[in-house]
């Protein structure tokens, strides 16, 4: 392997973390509206979120991404291989996502929104102070978990021609024949990503301890 | 605050999945629609051409730039055509499935010519000789010959032409009263090799080309015999393209004539194939 062999590994590394970082960012929000509109069962919008995500979560992504990648520029939408990684990646860690904040939010004590809505919080106020802080702090090890695993599966992305870690380490492996020394970067660069994610929610969990031990 | 659960107790919610449903299965006729571009398009904004990045000596990705005998190619292209190209670069899962869809143009690969694939691609005239051969480790005295395939294991690509011919090998064999063996299918050939260098399979079949560039660069493996017949690489553009055909065959045959086609073919193939048919129709 050649210091050019390492540079393009690197440069899949920075495809992956920006992949997963963008996916995580926009499915996140989306997660939590589905999982809302689903809590407050606004009529119609709820059954078609409940059918979204029953839908997504039975299709595995890399079928998601090919059906996306080749079927929408049949009905006039084209699509470049980045932004339809990026379309799937969102579509199916947002219903994932969706599930958890789900659980948080039906395992929110009915007293506490009462007790708000009693001291005249409008319904902005209430899911702002007193909902999304505590769901927040029930749903972090499970929307994570979801996040790791979104990372770690960046590789099927590589099907409509993104190089990420694991492509660039294929490449390198049929041009050398050697397909093991890069495979062993790659698996160095993945703990590292994944591992900075992990201490990311230990940080934010401490702080929430500390805080509330102030209060 | 009610708990919404997933069920079809009334009318909406059985017509909403019903309708889903319905979509779900217009999405494949979306697909089968596919127009390929004409010509006129393609001068207008470009020819895409879609190529592989693990597939040496034909494509390959070197210190992050594609490389190989069709990638030289595809650069004397660009000055030969009047218009750009457009390069993607992908694994080869992918590929044939966006030219018949419409999504590349053309397949600048080592496509094997099959008749299957004739059903919904066209071939370009072949750029090089593919016939199918063995290959083992050097140090398995056990293989010396075509027969001694006899029930042992095989590597192969999955989807391939190289699998698809397979019962050519297994009619061989049969004559001396064998069979074939176990065959595992990978999705690109690196892992093939890997695995036949552990010891978890006892031959790869892989075109001739392929294999010898394996030999060259990694002496534990010998190649063996040939297990097919007659059988030619090319390109692939989608079904009833015959303008883009057209242009494209002028290209390889431009090449042809000025001596270029068979130098790029000494450079990565180690051998000229002078004796290529400008057109092929296959037999399987």
């Amino acid at each position: 392997m050649t210091g050019g062999d390492i540079a393009a590994i690197l440069q899949g590394a920075v495809v992956t973390v920006t992949l997963s970082l963008i996916g995580i960012l926009i499915g996140l929000p989306i997660g939590l509206g589905l999982a809302l509109v689903r809590w407050a069962n606004v009529p119609v919008v709820a059954r078609i979120v409940t059918l979204y995500v029953s839908m997504l979560r039975a299709t595995p992504l890399v079928t998601l991404l090919l059906l996306l990648f080749f079927a929408l520029p049949n009905i006039g939408i084209p699509i470049d291989p980045i932004s339809a990684a990026i379309l799937a990646l969102v579509m199916n860690t947002s219903a994932f996502n969706c599930e958890v904040w789900r659980s948080a939010l039906m395992n929110f004590p009915k007293d506490q929104f009462e007790a708000a809505q009693s001291v005249g919080m409008r319904a902005g106020q209430r899911f702002r102070r007193i909902v999304l802080p505590q769901i927040v702090r029930v749903s972090l090890p499970g929307l994570v978990n979801e996040m790791s695993l979104l990372i770690k599966v960046t590789p099927v992305l590589a099907v409509v021609g993104v190089v990420d870690i694991t492509r660039a380490a294929v490449r390198i492996g049929a041009q050398t024949y050697e397909p093991l020394p890069p495979f062993l970067v790659a698996v160095a660069l993945y703990a590292p990503i994944v591992f900075a994610l992990v201490s990311l929610q230990r940080w934010i969990e401490r702080r929430q301890v500390s805080a509330e031990a102030a209060a | 605050m009610t708990m919404y659960r997933l069920a079809c107790s009334n009318s909406l919610s059985r017509r909403l999945m019903l309708g889903s449903l319905a979509a779900l299965f217009a999405l494949p006729m979306l697909v089968g629609n596919a127009k390929a571009a004409s010509m006129d398009e393609i001068k207008k904004r470009g020819l895409i051409a879609a190529t592989e990045d693990d597939f040496n000596p034909f494509e390959f990705v070197k210190d992050g730039k594609p490389t190989g005998f069709d990638n030289e190619l595809i650069e004397d292209l660009r000055k030969y055509a009047p218009f750009e190209i457009k390069q993607q670069i992908l694994p080869w899962t992918g590929i044939l499935a966006g030219v018949s869809t419409g999504k590349y143009d053309v397949a600048i690969t080592a496509a094997i010519i099959t008749k299957e694939r004739k059903q919904s691609l066209d071939f370009t005239s072949p750029i090089a000789d593919a016939t199918h051969y063995y290959v083992k480790r050097k140090d398995d005295k056990s293989i010396s010959s075509v027969k001694d395939l006899n029930g042992k294991t095989v590597g192969v690509q999955a989807g391939s032409a190289l699998l698809a011919r397979l019962p050519e090998l297994g009619a061989m064999l049969e004559k001396d009263g064998g069979k074939l063996g176990k065959i595992v299918e990978y999705t690109s050939y690196p892992e093939a090799y890997q695995d036949l260098a552990l010891g978890r399979v006892d031959y790869v079949v892989n075109t001739v080309i392929n294999l010898q560039t394996l030999v060259a660069e990694k002496p534990v493996f010998e190649l063996g015999q040939p297990v097919s017949g007659k059988s030619f690489p090319a390109w692939a553009v989608a079904k009833g393209n015959t303008d883009l055909l057209g242009f494209l065959n002028g290209f390889i045959a431009k090449e042809k004539e000025t001596g270029r086609f068979a130098e790029l073919q000494k450079k990565w193939f180690g051998q000229a194939f002078p004796d290529l048919p400008v057109a092929f129709e296959p037999e399987f």
